[in-house]
């Protein structure tokens, strides 16, 4: 598949996002955006405890209220363990969830749910239904969790997967190269740091949501905001009880989902509620219950410890993580494996090395699947723990990450110990840019002339700081996806694709990608995506797959129907397929010069003769996952009297290989930086002491808004993935592992403390400032 | 964000009609301006909604030298307003630039903000510190200075009255405004407004008011004492600084503690003179 | 109770539930570009314009627009022809997920109404209260300085 010189057409180029007409002008096409007739209001009620077993549930009043069609809760439902992680089968995250539980594990857990013909109605069955709940103990933090005479969350025993039910740890992980102790003691120069960050939120505009109605035929369609559609018809059918021949999945225009929609929430609940009341049903999270009762980062505490030759050649990396899950163990294990296996390949110098970690349950809201997915937290501390050691050191930061970092040919024994919650797969970079990255990065912020200055403007001070992070393209082994792409009479295609745009801008992409193969604009390429009925099969949109791996099942369905289209062609004018080539619209016979359009093809394959539907499905294994890389370089401000720090200028120059669409490209760059810098400076869940969350919203919840952003700067520094379509990687989730460590380690330059506790609110600097004064 | 409470929306027309039927209503009626603040959390008891900005009270205009201004003037109008962009070199409009954002500041209206008086409102403690005056009708016609108002039983006061105008007086002198938030966009974790008079060279006047510490903003009358004959010199601002960092009343919320609001209060109310001061002396 | 007034250009008179959040009732009338993304003020996705003001109509009971002119973004443009400002939009980048994209359009468009020539600072004032998650608002507030370029050489109609 090596990339050819072949003309590139749309690749490369900013085109029309193929859904933005719609999106732009308002069209209804988000999921609620569909009005069906007739649809009940579907509702849930929310744990007030934070721990609590449910002694007694009493719905007859409830039932009586004018209206109601259904509630459901423990007693009704059938008993199934399930992981609402929407993960690819088997999935490796533990069956420690019930639709409806005898207990109740943190305030929001889920206890019943109606079904109502208005929402005063449904609003006034949930206050009506009456639960008599026994309190339990509770534990509020991982090492809490951890004490010997805590409550177990998880002691029901059908539970699955559970790493250590009895001690509260969901998952488990201690992968050891070499000898860890002996490298740490051997290295001439150590330095570490201990990173934390807290529950935070992905803060999708678009609150999650389904709507379940019946076809005509009585199969049951989900229409909803979700990242997963094929794990969510697999998991809502097993649920359920279902055939899921009977279900059918379609996700829509969806607004943002960053990790919170690759987990089935909703879907299960509202197909339950239509099936009892055969009616269709509409359920939507308020805001409050997306931050409560959605997902949330796994918050986490990271410890590195580096230790290197007096050359700055890291020698032993030890990497330690305690991570919370909350009250369910969704991605616990996954979570927790990427926070080494997406950041410790980065520096594969070390000979010894050991990444070791626990994912411990909480009586607090349940962690998921967060862009960067544990990464962004490994990122923290490696790049504060580099940023340590190149002090100790006295070497320039980036000159430290020149000396370590992973090149073109060269591998890294994690690759192939850690995979997602099993063994990886051994991979050698076959394209990396990170040395440009930092060049490029390192100019454009005028590192030489402004770093270690601690330039003072009144109580200002300036600092710059900079991190590298890697991330991956798909999951090697298990990721796979579909395309399916049929050409038209008119000449024109349609592709079919089960990957999922989630506002990315892949719809475009992989259309872009048909497009250069097949030699047409790109307004010749229909796409329709993420319909369980009508597109083949997607892992669906996470783990930075899509343009790589849905990527690659696009490109080898249009190589097959370039294919089809010459031999329709060759017959046609009478010569061998060698001779044509297929540009511009047309079949054109670099011998006889005898040309064909494309409409003239298909219309002559459909009606004229040996009539055929050209056409052609493929599907991509991801064989490894060639990594983006990146390099992030930013200037701070800090007032040391109040301790409000402001970003002034952040730099990203990153490797995704070649950029199908440099302004999709740019533009996930820049969202994922911002995410960042609100993960840095402001964003953080706040809980009461009885473990309910105080800033469920976004008066209190801040994160960036316009005013927040200083000049972003995204370059995109060109490679070419061999493995990748047209030469792409992956680009959407990088950007996020960077502000963190980059405006701690410019903190650090400007006013000279270390920054280690995410956000770096005001009251933090100026506490870690005064401590220090 | 469904209201069912509510069973009666009404425009009122004038001041009279609106106070007839908020007594009509009992508790069950409530004044709706902007309804920024009203129609943003669950709807409580309100049965009958009073539209009251068709009541002819959003005028902007000078008065005795100072500013008056109607109660359902929206932000947006008074920020566009030359006479309130005039008032005491801007600070009326440098201070609600800094509240909320465009599209709210449209809805928003200068007597709700009042009313509401939220504890980490930047208006509150800007109309303490302006010494601002509050006009009302109830069954009697009221006036008193806001300050003196917050201290009293002033929610009950509005639950039968319309606030119908706030007044600031002329100051000979200059105010600034120093805010901080977790976000550019967002409410205060600690604010302050401040002003002086300057006269012979030496501080005439001082106003400083602090609020969100996390009780709403109020006057520092021994800070301003401590200015008040004094001559306006960097080392005045510092033990201004220190004087309010030993003296001022803070508390903890699930904003911030008191140990950072106690130290930024200080630094906060120095910079706030410092560029009043500036200003009052061009 | 009955309201009277102008959605998009064209008349309108209902009954509406005196509580009803406008947003609800705009929603109802096939204004699907009003997103909720809160309910409470805090996000910006039900941005409309009110008498040519941007407001949050989740804020608003359906009554307050009696006699109003309410635009959304359908009374702006079509997917065949979509106002400058829309275009803009697409051409720059701008959209990514498209839930904040309405409000953003109409903050905008109000902010190019008064003045063609922002600056960069201005244009991130204006919509500094939609939040967007996906784009980091570079993209967008490039949008904006691009439509009010168009608009500066007559390109707006
Ligand atoms: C998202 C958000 C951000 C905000 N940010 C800030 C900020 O940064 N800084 C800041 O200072 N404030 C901020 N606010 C608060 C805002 O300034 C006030 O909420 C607003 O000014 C209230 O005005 P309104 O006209 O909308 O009041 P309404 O909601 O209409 O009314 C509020 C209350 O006052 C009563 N009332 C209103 N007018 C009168 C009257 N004339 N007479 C008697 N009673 C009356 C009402 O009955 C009600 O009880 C914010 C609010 C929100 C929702
Ligand atoms: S839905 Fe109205 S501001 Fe968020
Ligand atoms: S484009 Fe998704 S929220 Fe703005």
């Amino acid at each position: 598949m090596a990339v050819e010189t072949r003309q590139r057409g749309a690749v490369g180029q900013s085109v029309t996002k193929v859904d933005g007409p719609a999106l732009v002008t308002g069209k209804p096409v988000f999921t609620l955006d569909l009005d069906v007739p007739g649809t009940l209001v579907g509702k849930i009620l929310p744990s007030p405890h934070p721990h609590a077993e449910i002694v007694a549930i009493d719905t007859s009043e409830a039932e009586a209220v004018p209206g109601v069609r259904a509630i459901l809760h423990h007693g009704n439902v059938p008993r199934i363990p399930y992981t609402t992680a929407g993960q690819g089968w088997p999935e490796p995250s533990p069956y420690d969830t019930v639709l409806f539980d005898r207990k109740v594990r943190f305030v929001g857990d889920r206890v019943a749910a109606v079904a109502a013909e208005t929402e005063e109605a449904a609003d006034e069955a949930l206050a009506k239904i009456h639960v008599e709940y026994r309190v339990l103990p509770t534990v509020f933090s991982p090492e809490e969790a951890l004490a010997s005479d805590a409550p177990p969350l998880h002691n029901e025993p059908d539970a699955e997967g559970i790493y250590d039910a009895k001690r509260n740890i969901a998952a488990a992980v201690d992968i050891p190269v070499g000898d860890i102790a002996k490298g740490l003691a051997e290295a001439p120069i150590v330095a570490g740091a201990t990173c934390e960050i807290p529950y935070s939120q992905h803060a999708a505009l678009e609150p999650h949501c389904v709507i379940a109605y019946f076809d005509e035929g009585g199969r049951l369609v989900l229409r909803t905001s979700t990242q997963v559609p094929f794990h969510v018809r697999r998991i809502v059918a097993r649920v359920v009880g279902l055939d899921p021949a009977r279900i059918r999945v379609v996700k829509p225009r969806i607004g943002g989902g960053f990790g919170s929609k690759q987990e089935v929430l909703l879907e299960p609940v509202a197909a339950l509620l239509a099936l009892r009341t055969g009616r269709s049903v509409r359920m939507a999270c308020t805001r409050q219950e997306v931050f409560v009762a959605s997902r949330t980062r796994h918050p986490m505490r990271v410890t590195v410890r580096l230790g290197a030759g007096k050359d700055g050649v890291l020698q032993a990396l030890d990497m330690e993580v305690l991570s919370n899950t909350g009250a369910y163990g969704a991605h616990a294990l996954t979570v927790l494996s990427n926070v080494g296996s997406k950041t410790l390949p980065l520096y594969n110098k070390a000979r010894h090395l050991r990444f070791h970690g626990k994912a411990v349950y909480t009586n607090l809201p349940v962690a998921g699947a967060y862009r960067g997915y544990g990464a962004t937290q490994g990122y923290f501390a490696l790049e504060v723990a580099m940023d340590a050691l190149a002090e100790n050191l006295g070497m320039d930061p980036i000159e430290l990450r020149r000396r370590n970092h992973i090149r073109v040919g060269e591998t890294s024994p994690i690759f192939e110990k850690i995979g997602e919650g099993r063994e990886g797969t051994a991979q050698i970079i076959r394209s990396c840019a990170l040395a440009d990255c930092l060049r490029i990065g390192a100019e454009r912020i005028g590192w030489k002339e402004n770093r270690g200055r601690r330039c003072e403007d009144g109580p200002w001070v300036h600092g710059l700081g900079m991190a590298c992070a890697m991330q991956g393209s798909g999951i090697t082994g298990v990721d796979m996806a579909a395309a399916t792409l049929v050409m038209q009479d008119d000449g024109s295609f349609r592709l079919l694709v089960g990957a999922t745009d989630l506002g990315t801008g892949s719809d475009t992409i992989l259309a872009q990608i048909a497009a250069a193969e097949l030699g047409v604009p790109v307004d010749r390429v229909l796409v329709y995506s993420s319909d369980t009925d009508f597109t083949p099969f997607d892992t669906g949109a996470y783990a930075s797959s899509t343009t790589y791996v849905s990527g690659n099942a696009v490109l080898r369905a249009a190589q097959d129907v370039r294919q089809q289209i010459l031999d329709v062609a060759a017959a046609a004018v009478g010569e061998r397929t060698e001779v044509l080539e297929l540009t511009d619209g047309a079949v054109q016979s670099r011998k006889t010069g005898k040309r064909l359009t494309l409409s003239e093809i298909g219309h002559r394959a459909i009606y004229v003769v040996d009539q055929r539907q050209i056409a052609a499905t493929a599907s991509f294994l991801c064989p490894e996952s060639p990594p983006p890389f990146a390099a992030f370089f930013c200037e701070v401000a800090v007032d040391r009297e109040t301790g409000v720090v402001r970003v002034e200028r952040f730099v990203v120059a990153a490797d995704c290989g070649v950029a199908i669409h440099p302004k999709a490209a740019e533009g996930q760059l820049e969202g994922a930086i911002l995410q960042g810098i609100g993960h840095a400076l402001c964003e953080e869940m706040l809980f009461s002491k009885s473990g309910r969350c105080v800033n469920a919203g976004f008066f209190d919840y801040k994160i960036p808004s316009s005013l927040d952003v200083p000049g972003i700067k995204a370059i995109l520094v060109p490679s070419e993935e061999p493995t990748g379509p047209w030469g792409a990687k992956s680009i959407s989730e990088i950007g996020i592992n960077g502000p963190l460590p980059a405006i701690s380690n410019a903190i650090y330059d400007a006013v000279g403390v270390r920054m280690i506790r995410a956000p770096f609110t005001p009251e933090r600097v100026r506490f870690v400032l005064g401590a220090t004064a | 964000m469904h209201r069912t409470g509510i069973r009666r929306f009404h425009l009122a027309r004038d001041v009279e009609e609106a106070l007839s039927l908020l007594s009509a209503y009992g508790g069950g009626g409530a004044l709706l301006a902007g309804g920024v603040d009203l129609l943003r959390g669950p709807p409580g008891q309100v049965e009958g909604m009073i539209d009251i900005t068709g009541i002819g009270l959003s005028q902007v205009g000078e008065a005795r030298g100072g500013l008056a201004v109607g109660a359902t003037t929206t932000l947006t109008e008074i920020l566009k307003n030359p006479a309130a962009s005039a008032y005491v070199g801007g600070i009326l409009c440098e201070v609600l630039r800094q509240v909320a954002v465009p599209p709210l500041r449209n809805m928003a209206t200068l007597g709700g903000a009042l009313v509401s008086a939220h504890p980490w409102g930047d208006i509150p403690t800007s109309l303490v510190a302006l010494g601002a005056e509050v006009r009302w009708r109830g069954e009697r016609e009221g006036k008193a200075p806001a300050e003196e108002l917050y201290r009293g039983e002033f929610r009950g006061l509005f639950r039968s009255a319309v606030a119908t105008e706030i007044l600031f007086p002329p100051w000979n002198g200059a105010f600034a405004y120093e805010k901080i938030g977790r976000a550019r966009y967002d409410i205060a974790l600690l604010n302050s407004c401040c002003g002086v008079g300057i006269r012979d060279g030496v501080v005439a006047w001082a106003r400083v008011a602090v609020g969100a510490r996390p009780d709403r903003g109020e006057r520092l009358p021994w800070a301003e004492q401590a200015l008040v004959g004094q001559k306006p010199r960097e080392s005045l601002w510092g033990e201004i600084q220190d004087l309010v960092q030993g003296q001022v009343e803070v508390g903890d919320d699930r904003r911030a503690g008191a140990v950072w609001r106690r130290h930024t209060a200080g630094v906060l109310v120095r910079r706030a003179l410092i560029r009043a001061a500036e200003k009052a002396g061009r | 109770m009955k309201v009277t007034f102008n959605l998009n250009g064209g008349p309108q008179y209902l009954d509406v539930e005196p509580g009803e959040p406008l947003l609800w009732l705009l929603r109802q009338l096939g204004m699907k570009s009003v997103k909720e993304g809160c309910a409470t003020g805090d996000c910006g996705a039900c941005t409309v314009l009110v008498d040519g003001r941007a407001v949050r109509s989740c804020l608003m009971l359906a009554p307050q627009i009696q006699g109003k002119k309410v635009l959304t973004l359908e009374g702006l443009g079509t997917v065949d022809d979509p106002h400058p400002l829309q275009k803009a939009f697409l051409d720059s980048g701008a959209v990514q997920c498209g839930f904040c994209t309405p409000g953003m359009v109409l903050v905008a468009y109000e902010l190019l109404l008064g003045n063609d020539n922002p600056t960069r600072d201005e244009v991130a004032e204006a919509i500094s209260g939609n939040l967007c998650r996906c784009t980091g608002y570079v993209k967008i507030v490039d949008a904006v300085l691009l439509a009010a370029q168009w608009k500066r050489e007559g390109r707006w109609r």
